[in-house]
Protein backbone atom coordinates (compact mmCIF):
# COMPACT_ATOMS: atom_id res chain seq x y z
CA UNK A 1 0.00 0.00 0.00
CA UNK A 2 2.56 2.63 1.27
CA UNK A 3 4.52 1.48 -1.99
CA UNK A 4 2.18 1.90 -4.39
CA UNK A 5 1.08 5.85 -2.99
CA UNK A 6 4.71 6.71 -3.10
CA UNK A 7 5.52 5.31 -6.56
CA UNK A 8 2.44 7.64 -7.80
CA UNK A 9 3.59 9.84 -6.17
CA UNK A 10 7.06 10.14 -7.62
CA UNK A 11 6.04 9.60 -11.20
CA UNK A 12 3.61 12.96 -10.74
CA UNK A 13 6.13 14.64 -9.82
CA UNK A 14 8.72 13.55 -11.82
CA UNK A 15 6.47 13.75 -15.02
CA UNK A 16 5.24 16.80 -13.68
CA UNK A 17 8.81 18.79 -13.32
CA UNK A 18 9.55 17.46 -17.24
CA UNK A 19 6.22 18.89 -18.29
CA UNK A 20 7.11 22.18 -16.47
CA UNK A 21 10.67 22.59 -18.06
CA UNK A 22 8.97 22.07 -20.78
CA UNK A 23 6.28 24.60 -20.23
CA UNK A 24 8.16 26.78 -19.40
CA UNK A 25 10.88 27.07 -21.83
CA UNK A 26 8.67 26.36 -25.16
CA UNK A 27 5.02 26.98 -24.25
CA UNK A 28 5.15 30.18 -21.66
CA UNK A 29 6.30 33.41 -24.37
CA UNK A 30 8.99 35.41 -23.53
CA UNK A 31 8.57 38.60 -21.28
CA UNK A 32 8.49 41.63 -23.08
CA UNK A 33 10.40 43.80 -20.84
CA UNK A 34 12.76 40.99 -18.47
CA UNK A 35 13.31 38.88 -21.25
CA UNK A 36 14.59 35.30 -20.80
CA UNK A 37 15.20 35.59 -16.89
CA UNK A 38 11.35 36.30 -15.96
CA UNK A 39 11.82 32.42 -16.77
CA UNK A 40 13.01 31.30 -13.12
CA UNK A 41 9.84 33.15 -12.14
CA UNK A 42 7.91 29.76 -12.76
CA UNK A 43 10.12 28.04 -10.54
CA UNK A 44 10.20 30.72 -7.96
CA UNK A 45 6.74 30.89 -7.04
CA UNK A 46 6.31 27.32 -6.63
CA UNK A 47 9.75 27.37 -4.13
CA UNK A 48 8.46 30.27 -2.60
CA UNK A 49 4.73 28.75 -1.48
CA UNK A 50 6.06 25.65 -0.58
CA UNK A 51 7.90 26.37 2.40
CA UNK A 52 4.95 28.37 4.14
CA UNK A 53 3.34 24.75 3.40
CA UNK A 54 5.73 22.80 4.58
CA UNK A 55 6.12 24.83 7.85
CA UNK A 56 2.58 24.99 8.08
CA UNK A 57 2.48 21.15 8.56
CA UNK A 58 5.15 21.00 11.13
CA UNK A 59 2.90 23.61 12.69
CA UNK A 60 0.00 21.46 12.82
CA UNK A 61 1.69 18.30 14.02
CA UNK A 62 3.47 19.63 16.44
CA UNK A 63 0.01 20.63 18.16
CA UNK A 64 -0.90 17.28 17.05
CA UNK A 65 2.11 15.46 18.74
CA UNK A 66 1.62 17.40 22.14
CA UNK A 67 -2.24 16.81 22.05
CA UNK A 68 -2.16 12.97 21.21
CA UNK A 69 1.16 12.00 21.54
CA UNK A 70 1.46 9.66 18.68
CA UNK A 71 5.16 9.13 17.34
CA UNK A 72 4.17 9.58 14.06
CA UNK A 73 3.17 13.35 14.03
CA UNK A 74 6.97 13.86 15.13
CA UNK A 75 8.09 11.88 12.14
CA UNK A 76 5.91 14.06 10.12
CA UNK A 77 7.03 17.33 11.56
CA UNK A 78 10.71 16.54 10.72
CA UNK A 79 10.74 15.18 7.63
CA UNK A 80 8.48 18.61 6.84
CA UNK A 81 10.73 20.93 8.21
CA UNK A 82 14.02 19.36 6.78
CA UNK A 83 12.18 19.34 3.25
CA UNK A 84 10.73 23.08 3.60
CA UNK A 85 14.56 24.28 4.67
CA UNK A 86 15.48 22.81 1.28
CA UNK A 87 13.24 24.08 -0.62
CA UNK A 88 13.76 27.99 1.29
CA UNK A 89 17.25 27.88 0.58
CA UNK A 90 16.11 27.11 -3.17
CA UNK A 91 13.58 29.98 -2.81
CA UNK A 92 16.07 32.28 -1.37
CA UNK A 93 18.45 31.47 -4.26
CA UNK A 94 16.28 31.70 -6.70
CA UNK A 95 15.41 34.63 -5.23
CA UNK A 96 18.63 36.52 -5.65
CA UNK A 97 19.17 35.61 -8.81
CA UNK A 98 15.90 37.14 -9.79
CA UNK A 99 16.29 40.28 -8.14
CA UNK A 100 19.55 40.88 -9.72
CA UNK A 101 18.17 41.92 -12.87
CA UNK A 102 14.76 43.31 -11.89
CA UNK A 103 16.02 45.28 -8.51
CA UNK A 104 19.81 45.91 -9.75
CA UNK A 105 20.84 44.34 -6.60
CA UNK A 106 21.80 41.08 -5.41
CA UNK A 107 19.60 41.70 -2.27
CA UNK A 108 16.93 43.59 -0.96
CA UNK A 109 15.41 43.77 2.66
CA UNK A 110 11.83 43.60 1.61
CA UNK A 111 9.66 42.02 3.62
CA UNK A 112 9.14 38.78 1.76
CA UNK A 113 12.89 38.00 0.98
CA UNK A 114 13.15 39.50 4.30
CA UNK A 115 11.13 36.82 5.99
CA UNK A 116 12.56 34.06 4.29
CA UNK A 117 15.75 34.30 5.80
CA UNK A 118 14.11 34.83 9.11
CA UNK A 119 12.04 31.49 8.35
CA UNK A 120 15.08 29.87 7.02
CA UNK A 121 16.94 30.74 10.48
CA UNK A 122 13.53 29.93 12.39
CA UNK A 123 13.82 26.24 11.31
CA UNK A 124 17.94 25.25 10.97
CA UNK A 125 17.57 26.38 14.86
CA UNK A 126 14.19 23.81 14.75
CA UNK A 127 16.68 21.32 13.20
CA UNK A 128 19.83 22.30 15.62
CA UNK A 129 17.33 21.76 18.29
CA UNK A 130 16.43 18.06 17.63
CA UNK A 131 19.69 17.19 17.25
CA UNK A 132 21.19 18.71 20.59
CA UNK A 133 18.68 17.04 21.84
CA UNK A 134 19.61 13.13 22.91
CA UNK A 135 16.42 10.95 24.55
CA UNK A 136 13.27 10.49 22.12
CA UNK A 137 10.83 11.18 24.32
CA UNK A 138 12.18 15.20 25.42
CA UNK A 139 13.02 15.69 21.61
CA UNK A 140 10.01 15.17 20.62
CA UNK A 141 8.35 17.81 22.84
CA UNK A 142 10.55 19.97 22.82
CA UNK A 143 10.75 20.31 19.16
CA UNK A 144 6.77 20.35 19.04
CA UNK A 145 6.64 23.43 21.34
CA UNK A 146 9.47 25.01 19.10
CA UNK A 147 7.63 24.74 15.84
CA UNK A 148 4.52 26.12 17.43
CA UNK A 149 6.29 29.51 18.89
CA UNK A 150 8.79 29.04 15.35
CA UNK A 151 5.78 29.28 12.93
CA UNK A 152 3.75 32.08 15.01
CA UNK A 153 6.09 33.94 14.40
CA UNK A 154 6.71 33.97 10.72
CA UNK A 155 3.43 36.35 10.50
CA UNK A 156 4.29 38.66 12.93
CA UNK A 157 7.87 39.47 11.64
CA UNK A 158 6.54 39.53 8.10
CA UNK A 159 4.15 42.38 9.26
CA UNK A 160 7.21 43.93 11.48
CA UNK A 161 9.35 43.99 8.42
CA UNK A 162 6.55 45.62 6.42
CA UNK A 163 6.20 48.66 8.73
CA UNK A 164 9.46 48.73 9.24
CA UNK A 165 10.01 49.38 5.36
CA UNK A 166 6.97 51.27 4.29
CA UNK A 167 7.61 53.91 7.03
CA UNK A 168 10.59 54.87 4.55
CA UNK A 169 9.87 55.90 0.87
CA UNK A 170 9.67 53.09 -0.99
CA UNK A 171 12.63 52.77 -3.23
CA UNK A 172 12.24 49.03 -4.66
CA UNK A 173 8.62 48.48 -5.68
CA UNK A 174 8.31 45.01 -6.53
CA UNK A 175 6.06 45.70 -9.80
CA UNK A 176 3.17 43.52 -10.66
CA UNK A 177 4.41 41.77 -13.21
CA UNK A 178 1.35 41.36 -16.20
CA UNK A 179 0.77 37.65 -17.41
CA UNK A 180 0.02 36.53 -19.96
CA UNK A 181 -2.66 33.59 -19.82
CA UNK A 182 -0.25 30.47 -20.76
CA UNK A 183 2.53 32.31 -18.42
CA UNK A 184 -0.73 31.97 -16.08
CA UNK A 185 -1.32 28.14 -16.87
CA UNK A 186 2.11 27.33 -16.86
CA UNK A 187 2.78 28.47 -13.55
CA UNK A 188 -0.27 26.60 -12.42
CA UNK A 189 1.49 23.81 -13.56
CA UNK A 190 4.41 23.93 -11.79
CA UNK A 191 3.05 24.70 -8.58
CA UNK A 192 1.30 21.16 -8.75
CA UNK A 193 4.18 19.85 -10.29
CA UNK A 194 6.21 20.95 -7.23
CA UNK A 195 3.61 20.10 -4.52
CA UNK A 196 3.26 16.59 -5.57
CA UNK A 197 7.48 16.60 -5.66
CA UNK A 198 6.86 18.15 -2.02
CA UNK A 199 4.93 15.22 -0.82
CA UNK A 200 6.80 12.86 -2.58
CA UNK A 201 10.01 13.83 -0.40
CA UNK A 202 7.80 14.16 2.81
CA UNK A 203 6.52 10.59 2.29
CA UNK A 204 10.11 9.03 1.37
CA UNK A 205 11.67 10.96 4.46
CA UNK A 206 9.08 9.49 7.10
CA UNK A 207 9.43 6.00 5.36
CA UNK A 208 13.45 6.86 6.03
CA UNK A 209 12.73 7.88 9.66
CA UNK A 210 10.54 4.56 10.32
CA UNK A 211 13.02 2.82 8.63
CA UNK A 212 15.94 3.77 11.24
CA UNK A 213 13.58 3.23 13.82
CA UNK A 214 12.90 -0.43 12.62
CA UNK A 215 17.05 -1.35 12.41
CA UNK A 216 17.48 0.02 16.00
CA UNK A 217 14.91 -2.25 17.25
CA UNK A 218 16.14 -4.94 14.74
CA UNK A 219 19.89 -4.49 16.73
CA UNK A 220 17.99 -4.07 19.99
CA UNK A 221 16.65 -7.75 19.44
CA UNK A 222 20.27 -8.56 18.55
CA UNK A 223 21.27 -7.85 22.22
CA UNK A 224 22.41 -4.29 22.04
CA UNK A 225 24.73 -4.29 19.10
CA UNK B 1 -5.67 35.80 43.86
CA UNK B 2 -4.03 32.38 45.24
CA UNK B 3 -2.80 31.94 41.79
CA UNK B 4 -1.07 35.56 41.72
CA UNK B 5 0.35 35.04 45.55
CA UNK B 6 2.09 31.36 44.36
CA UNK B 7 3.52 33.10 41.21
CA UNK B 8 5.25 35.65 43.57
CA UNK B 9 6.43 33.46 46.01
CA UNK B 10 8.44 32.10 42.77
CA UNK B 11 9.89 35.82 41.80
CA UNK B 12 10.69 36.47 45.66
CA UNK B 13 12.67 33.54 46.28
CA UNK B 14 14.13 34.29 42.41
CA UNK B 15 15.17 37.73 43.89
CA UNK B 16 16.25 36.50 47.14
CA UNK B 17 19.03 34.41 45.32
CA UNK B 18 20.10 37.04 43.52
CA UNK B 19 20.38 39.62 45.57
CA UNK B 20 22.79 37.29 47.71
CA UNK B 21 24.98 35.74 44.70
CA UNK B 22 24.33 38.81 42.56
CA UNK B 23 25.70 36.72 40.13
CA UNK B 24 23.35 37.33 37.39
CA UNK B 25 22.63 41.26 37.51
CA UNK B 26 26.76 42.12 38.00
CA UNK B 27 27.54 40.07 35.16
CA UNK B 28 24.52 41.74 33.19
CA UNK B 29 25.45 45.17 33.68
CA UNK B 30 28.96 44.68 32.68
CA UNK B 31 28.20 43.20 29.67
CA UNK B 32 25.88 45.80 28.54
CA UNK B 33 28.75 48.52 28.90
CA UNK B 34 30.91 46.37 27.52
CA UNK B 35 28.50 45.71 24.26
CA UNK B 36 28.31 49.71 24.38
CA UNK B 37 32.10 50.47 24.16
CA UNK B 38 32.58 47.94 21.56
CA UNK B 39 29.69 49.26 19.25
CA UNK B 40 31.96 52.71 20.09
CA UNK B 41 35.33 51.54 18.56
CA UNK B 42 33.36 49.47 15.69
CA UNK B 43 31.94 52.29 14.43
CA UNK B 44 33.97 54.91 15.01
CA UNK B 45 32.21 58.50 16.11
CA UNK B 46 29.56 57.87 12.92
CA UNK B 47 26.98 57.49 15.66
CA UNK B 48 27.49 60.11 18.22
CA UNK B 49 24.51 62.08 18.07
CA UNK B 50 22.85 60.45 15.46
CA UNK B 51 19.83 59.03 17.95
CA UNK B 52 18.04 57.03 15.49
CA UNK B 53 21.22 55.07 14.68
CA UNK B 54 22.45 54.83 18.07
CA UNK B 55 19.23 53.12 18.94
CA UNK B 56 19.99 50.12 17.26
CA UNK B 57 23.57 49.57 19.51
CA UNK B 58 21.18 50.15 22.30
CA UNK B 59 19.00 47.16 21.58
CA UNK B 60 21.63 45.22 20.78
CA UNK B 61 23.63 45.74 23.61
CA UNK B 62 20.16 44.42 25.91
CA UNK B 63 19.30 41.93 23.52
CA UNK B 64 22.26 39.79 24.09
CA UNK B 65 22.64 41.17 27.86
CA UNK B 66 19.15 39.69 27.95
CA UNK B 67 19.98 36.50 26.33
CA UNK B 68 22.71 36.51 28.90
CA UNK B 69 20.47 36.93 31.67
CA UNK B 70 17.61 34.24 30.18
CA UNK B 71 20.41 31.46 29.96
CA UNK B 72 20.52 31.69 33.54
CA UNK B 73 17.17 31.05 34.59
CA UNK B 74 16.91 27.48 34.80
CA UNK B 75 20.98 27.03 35.11
CA UNK B 76 20.94 26.93 39.35
CA UNK B 77 17.80 25.10 39.51
CA UNK B 78 18.92 22.20 36.68
CA UNK B 79 22.48 22.11 38.21
CA UNK B 80 21.41 21.94 41.60
CA UNK B 81 18.79 19.78 41.57
CA UNK B 82 16.00 22.09 42.39
CA UNK B 83 13.99 22.28 39.41
CA UNK B 84 12.74 18.89 40.50
CA UNK B 85 12.01 20.10 44.00
CA UNK B 86 10.04 22.95 41.93
CA UNK B 87 8.06 20.82 40.13
CA UNK B 88 7.23 18.72 42.75
CA UNK B 89 5.72 21.84 44.29
CA UNK B 90 1.79 21.38 44.22
CA UNK B 91 1.18 24.67 41.57
CA UNK B 92 0.69 24.31 38.04
CA UNK B 93 2.99 24.42 35.51
CA UNK B 94 2.18 27.53 33.94
CA UNK B 95 2.50 29.40 37.60
CA UNK B 96 6.45 28.27 37.26
CA UNK B 97 7.01 29.83 34.14
CA UNK B 98 4.68 33.06 35.03
CA UNK B 99 7.37 33.24 38.27
CA UNK B 100 10.46 32.90 35.93
CA UNK B 101 9.18 35.67 33.05
CA UNK B 102 8.42 37.99 35.85
CA UNK B 103 11.51 37.32 37.93
CA UNK B 104 13.38 37.61 34.08
CA UNK B 105 11.46 40.95 33.42
CA UNK B 106 12.52 42.26 36.78
CA UNK B 107 16.53 41.42 36.43
CA UNK B 108 16.14 42.48 32.48
CA UNK B 109 14.53 45.86 33.02
CA UNK B 110 17.15 46.78 36.30
CA UNK B 111 19.98 46.43 34.05
CA UNK B 112 18.39 48.48 31.61
CA UNK B 113 17.38 51.21 33.49
CA UNK B 114 20.92 51.33 34.74
CA UNK B 115 22.72 51.33 31.34
CA UNK B 116 20.38 53.44 29.97
CA UNK B 117 21.69 56.88 31.24
CA UNK B 118 25.18 55.73 30.62
CA UNK B 119 23.78 54.87 27.13
CA UNK B 120 22.43 58.36 26.72
CA UNK B 121 26.08 59.76 28.09
CA UNK B 122 27.95 58.13 25.36
CA UNK B 123 26.06 58.21 22.18
CA UNK B 124 22.95 60.89 22.47
CA UNK B 125 24.51 64.75 22.45
CA UNK B 126 20.89 66.14 22.78
CA UNK B 127 18.99 64.43 24.90
CA UNK B 128 14.92 64.97 24.64
CA UNK B 129 13.58 64.12 28.15
CA UNK B 130 10.01 64.93 27.10
CA UNK B 131 9.08 61.79 25.93
CA UNK B 132 10.80 59.54 29.06
CA UNK B 133 7.45 57.93 29.78
CA UNK B 134 7.09 56.59 26.38
CA UNK B 135 10.64 55.62 26.32
CA UNK B 136 9.62 53.78 29.70
CA UNK B 137 6.51 52.39 27.72
CA UNK B 138 8.50 50.94 25.00
CA UNK B 139 10.89 48.64 27.15
CA UNK B 140 8.19 47.45 29.47
CA UNK B 141 6.22 46.29 26.31
CA UNK B 142 9.74 44.98 24.95
CA UNK B 143 10.53 43.32 28.08
CA UNK B 144 7.52 41.70 28.58
CA UNK B 145 7.85 39.95 25.10
CA UNK B 146 11.47 39.40 25.58
CA UNK B 147 10.79 37.40 28.73
CA UNK B 148 7.80 35.71 27.92
CA UNK B 149 9.65 34.12 24.48
CA UNK B 150 12.64 33.75 26.56
CA UNK B 151 11.97 32.05 29.68
CA UNK B 152 10.49 29.28 27.44
CA UNK B 153 13.10 28.86 25.25
CA UNK B 154 15.47 28.93 27.96
CA UNK B 155 13.66 26.04 29.48
CA UNK B 156 13.85 24.10 26.52
CA UNK B 157 17.68 25.04 25.88
CA UNK B 158 18.85 24.04 29.47
CA UNK B 159 18.09 20.47 28.74
CA UNK B 160 19.93 20.14 25.35
CA UNK B 161 23.27 19.00 24.88
CA UNK B 162 24.37 22.63 23.80
CA UNK B 163 22.71 24.37 26.74
CA UNK B 164 24.06 28.26 26.45
CA UNK B 165 24.31 28.03 22.74
CA UNK B 166 21.14 26.74 22.12
CA UNK B 167 19.21 29.51 23.63
CA UNK B 168 20.81 32.59 21.19
CA UNK B 169 20.31 30.67 18.26
CA UNK B 170 16.82 29.62 18.94
CA UNK B 171 16.10 33.13 20.77
CA UNK B 172 16.68 35.56 17.92
CA UNK B 173 15.50 34.56 15.33
CA UNK B 174 11.67 34.67 16.71
CA UNK B 175 12.60 38.39 18.77
CA UNK B 176 13.06 40.09 15.52
CA UNK B 177 10.03 41.54 15.56
CA UNK B 178 10.31 43.23 18.79
CA UNK B 179 13.84 44.40 18.09
CA UNK B 180 12.39 46.18 15.08
CA UNK B 181 9.62 47.71 16.99
CA UNK B 182 11.92 48.60 20.11
CA UNK B 183 14.46 50.10 17.84
CA UNK B 184 12.33 52.15 15.23
CA UNK B 185 10.14 53.39 18.65
CA UNK B 186 13.22 54.19 20.68
CA UNK B 187 14.91 56.16 17.77
CA UNK B 188 11.76 58.25 17.44
CA UNK B 189 11.17 58.57 21.19
CA UNK B 190 14.83 60.23 21.49
CA UNK B 191 15.19 62.05 18.35
CA UNK B 192 11.96 63.96 18.43
CA UNK B 193 11.06 66.90 21.04
CA UNK B 194 7.10 66.51 20.88
CA UNK B 195 5.02 63.51 20.94
CA UNK B 196 6.13 61.27 17.90
CA UNK B 197 2.96 59.95 16.15
CA UNK B 198 4.38 56.77 14.75
CA UNK B 199 5.45 55.42 17.58
CA UNK B 200 1.70 54.08 18.52
CA UNK B 201 2.28 51.30 15.45
CA UNK B 202 5.28 49.89 17.09
CA UNK B 203 4.00 50.41 20.12
CA UNK B 204 1.31 48.33 19.00
CA UNK B 205 3.17 45.81 17.25
CA UNK B 206 4.90 45.61 21.02
CA UNK B 207 1.67 45.04 22.36
CA UNK B 208 0.51 42.37 19.61
CA UNK B 209 3.80 40.51 19.90
CA UNK B 210 3.18 40.40 24.02
CA UNK B 211 -0.05 38.65 24.24
CA UNK B 212 0.68 36.13 21.54
CA UNK B 213 3.45 35.12 23.02
CA UNK B 214 2.50 35.26 26.80
CA UNK B 215 -0.44 33.30 25.72
CA UNK B 216 1.70 30.45 23.53
CA UNK B 217 3.90 30.13 26.65
CA UNK B 218 1.39 29.82 29.28
CA UNK B 219 -0.24 26.96 26.71
CA UNK B 220 3.22 25.05 25.84
CA UNK B 221 5.59 25.97 28.86
CA UNK B 222 3.69 22.27 30.95
CA UNK B 223 5.65 19.89 28.04
CA UNK B 224 8.67 21.92 28.32
CA UNK B 225 9.09 20.60 32.07
CA UNK B 226 7.70 17.50 32.24
CA UNK B 227 9.06 14.37 33.37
Amino acid sequence: MRDWIQRILFWFSLIGIIVSIFMVFFYAPIDRNLGIVQKIFYFHLPVAITPYFAFLVVFVCSILFLWKRERRWDVIALASAEIGLVIDTALLVTGTIWDKPTWGVWWVWEPRLTTSLIMWLLYAGYLLLRRSVGEEARRARFAAVYGIVAFISVPISFMSIRWWRTLHPLVFKPTGIELEPPMIFTVFVCLIAFFFFYLCLLRQRIGLEFLKEGIEDLKDSLGGG
Amino acid sequence: MNYLRRILTIVGKDIAAEIRTKEMMNSMIVFVLLTLVIFNFAFGERFEGAAEASAGILWVAFLFAAVLGLNRVFVHEKDEGCLDGLMLCPVDRSVIYFGKALASLIFISVVELIALPIFAIFFIRTIFLANLWLLILVLILSNVGIAAVGTLLSAISINTKARDLMLPILFFPVIVPILIAAVKSTGLIISSPSFPEDVLVWLRMLAIYDIIFILVGFLTFEYVLEE
